[in-house]
């Protein structure tokens, strides 16, 4: 008996142990951006909100912010379609070679996304293209349509294919098949997916260097620089701000399309 | 509403490898109960498929009330179907599956909820509409199905091992009521089976697949009492299986199956030499004792009490065996081991088969 308890509590404690290892630095983030001393400070002296103020009315903080939630939102579209084609085409167009092309799929991962950047960036010279901001969109979706492809194929995986039969055989061409039976039941991979490459695309730092024009920064780049010669507690309520907004667009997706719109059977 | 199902020379074989089906020919009547019958990988179900649409002959022809439907998809087929495990879309109601047939069809709101209500009142699944098919028992699930096949009035219905995830008792109940809507509906149906017992209990006729060939097409009936091959006899039922020599014998001719076990055969079969027949246990009359004018003395080697019927292993001069079943009539427990037993048999009930 006194032997289970002890198991029970040091299972609980390792629960908790990781838990707060996981999350203290966003803690110690908060307590950054809340305290109103330019450094970190612990304990904390005080609560304002001076440094959200001065972020806020900076306009070079706010179109960096901006055209950051442009180009993830970009991106997640884009990625989205394309990763869930992807995996489509693997587990169902019977091409040969799909495990060869699910590797290059998701080679990305493997690769540094510095270097990613970096090829990336020469391609765009050698091609003169300049650094337009699609150039940004398609950097940003060669790192997260992997997560995609890869969200997707597992729900492809268990997926039964005798309910697409089913739907054949009432009457339903291949075209609303897939609308109707098909798209609603891997919803929850694909939305997985693309909730990946929101995140991934809205704080993406090693591929944006490369890619980013002067004076149009995302906001990870604007951050990085602002380090480089300020250390002050606008850094900690931009940090606030975007993982505050990035569980907004989270919460919002998961209750607007729907993570657990189905029941599992 | 009904149609006549038919297969001319129907094969599949897969990345040019060996066929699945092989060249079968059938014809399913319209309004019949015809069930494929055979052990896994005997090309039933792949034949369904191909009726179906889902899958496309190599080569042959399947018509569907005289028109070619080989390459028609399986959308425009206008066939219902229960599958194996239901196949229910597990994110829609019952009454959006049972309704997904008509709304392809684009039949207006108001007939589709009263089409829906009808089919799931004659499935007595009425007041279940609005639960999802994960809340629903494995019968619940199957009766669903049904509905869900039924409600577009379709030509043809093709069941694939329908009742094969219930059990025993809820598959006898459905055993009945599937048969009973077939009928009243008049639907030409088409059901794969591997259950023997079932096929027999529920088909006009019964086609008997085998390596991807068709066996025997028959009633239940024939299927069970005159087995055209060896393979339907073993399949089908207990049987006792001879292989001998043809002798003649007095007027007729008899079967050697060695020298000391000869059985009168009721006529010469059209092949010479060696040949198969078959032998139902309850076919068989045993009693105590000896009898010369019994066909052949056995040794009862052990009785098998069931309840109705007691199942006899008798062994045979020659070193055979032979299992008689016989009836529980109330005259007291069954004969001992090592009794001595007459048996005898109407010579036309050993059949004779094709190898």
């Amino acid at each position: 008996m006194l032997s289970i308890k002890i198991g029970r509590f040091a299972y609980l404690a390792a629960n908790w142990a990781v838990l707060i290892f996981l999350l203290l630095p966003i803690a110690i983030i908060f307590v950054f951006a809340l305290n109103p001393t330019p450094y970190i400070e612990f304990p904390p002296v005080g609560v304002s909100l001076k440094w959200f103020d001065k972020f806020f009315a900076s306009s070079q903080f706010m179109s960096a912010l901006l055209l950051s939630l442009e180009v993830a939102a970009l991106t997640t579209v884009a990625a989205t379609v394309l990763g869930a084609s992807a995996a489509l085409g693997i587990a169902r167009g019977n091409v040969p070679g799909s495990r060869a092309i699910t590797a290059i799929m998701l080679s990305p991962l493997m690769l540094p996304a510095i270097l990613t950047g970096l090829a990336l960036f020469q391609t765009y010279v050698l091609m003169d293209v300049g650094r337009p901001l699609w150039g940004l969109v398609v950097g940003h979706c060669l790192v997260t349509v992997p997560y995609v492809v890869r969200t997707t194929l597992a729900v492809l995986h268990n997926f039964d294919l005798r309910l697409e039969e089913a739907a054949r055989n009432l009457g339903a061409s291949p075209q609303r098949t897939f609308f109707e039976i098909t798209l609603p039941l891997i919803k929850p991979g694909v939305i997985a997916g693309g909730i990946f490459a929101f995140i991934v695309s809205f704080d993406q730092f090693p591929v944006s260097l490369f890619l980013v024009s002067p004076g149009q920064e995302t906001l990870p780049i604007t951050l990085f620089n602002y380090l480089k010669y300020d250390l002050d507690g606008t850094i900690g309520a931009a940090s606030v701000v975007s993982i505050l907004l990035a569980a907004l667009v989270v919460i919002g997706l998961d209750r607007t399309v729907g993570l657990r719109s189905y029941v599992k059977l | 509403m009904s149609a006549r199902i038919e297969l001319s020379a129907v094969s599949k074989s897969y990345d040019g490898g060996a066929r699945a089906v092989d060249a079968i020919d059938m014809t399913i009547e319209p309004g019949e109960f015809f069930s494929l019958l055979g052990p896994s990988g005997c090309g039933k179900t792949t034949t369904l498929r191909m009726i179906a649409g889902f899958e496309t002959p190599t080569d042959g022809v399947i018509r569907v009330g005289g028109a070619d439907i080989t390459r028609v998809p399986a959308h425009k087929r206008d066939m219902g179907m229960v599958f194996q495990n239901y196949a229910l879309f597990p994110h829609r109601t019952v009454r959006e599956n049972v309704a997904f047939g008509l709304r392809m069809r684009g039949m207006a709101r108001a007939a589709i909820a009263r089409k829906v209500d009808e089919a799931l009142a004659m499935v007595a699944l009425t007041g279940f509409e609005d639960r999802r098919p994960g809340q629903l028992s494995g019968g619940q699930q199957q009766r669903v199905a049904l509905a869900r096949a039924i409600v577009i009035q379709p030509r043809v219905l093709l069941c694939d091992e329908p009742l094969g995830a219930l059990d025993k008792k809820l598959r006898q109940s459905m055993q009945f009521e599937l048969k009973q809507l077939q009928k009243t509906l008049g639907v030409t149906l088409v059901f794969v089976t591997h259950d023997q017992e079932e096929a027999l209990a529920m088909s006009d006729r019964i086609a008997v697949l085998n390596g991807g060939k068709v066996e025997q097409v028959g009633t239940p009936v024939e299927i069970y009492d005159r087995p055209a091959t060896r393979f339907v006899a073993d399949f089908i039922g207990d049987t006792n299986l001879f292989r001998g020599e043809i002798v003649p014998a007095g007027a007729g001719v008899a079967l050697k199956v060695s020298p000391e076990l000869v059985l009168p055969l009721p006529a010469a079969p059209a092949a010479s030499g060696l040949v198969s027949v078959a032998l139902r246990p309850e076919k068989v009359r045993l009693a105590a004792g000896t009898d010369a004018n019994a066909i052949t003395p056995g040794t009862v080697e052990s009785a098998n009490f069931q309840g109705g019927h007691v199942l006899y292993r008798v062994a045979l001069p020659g070193n055979r065996h032979l299992l008689v079943q016989s009836r529980n009539d109330g005259s007291g427990a069954p004969l001992p081991a090592g009794a001595p037993v007459s048996l005898s048999w109407a010579p036309a009930d050993l059949v004779i088969l094709k190898d």
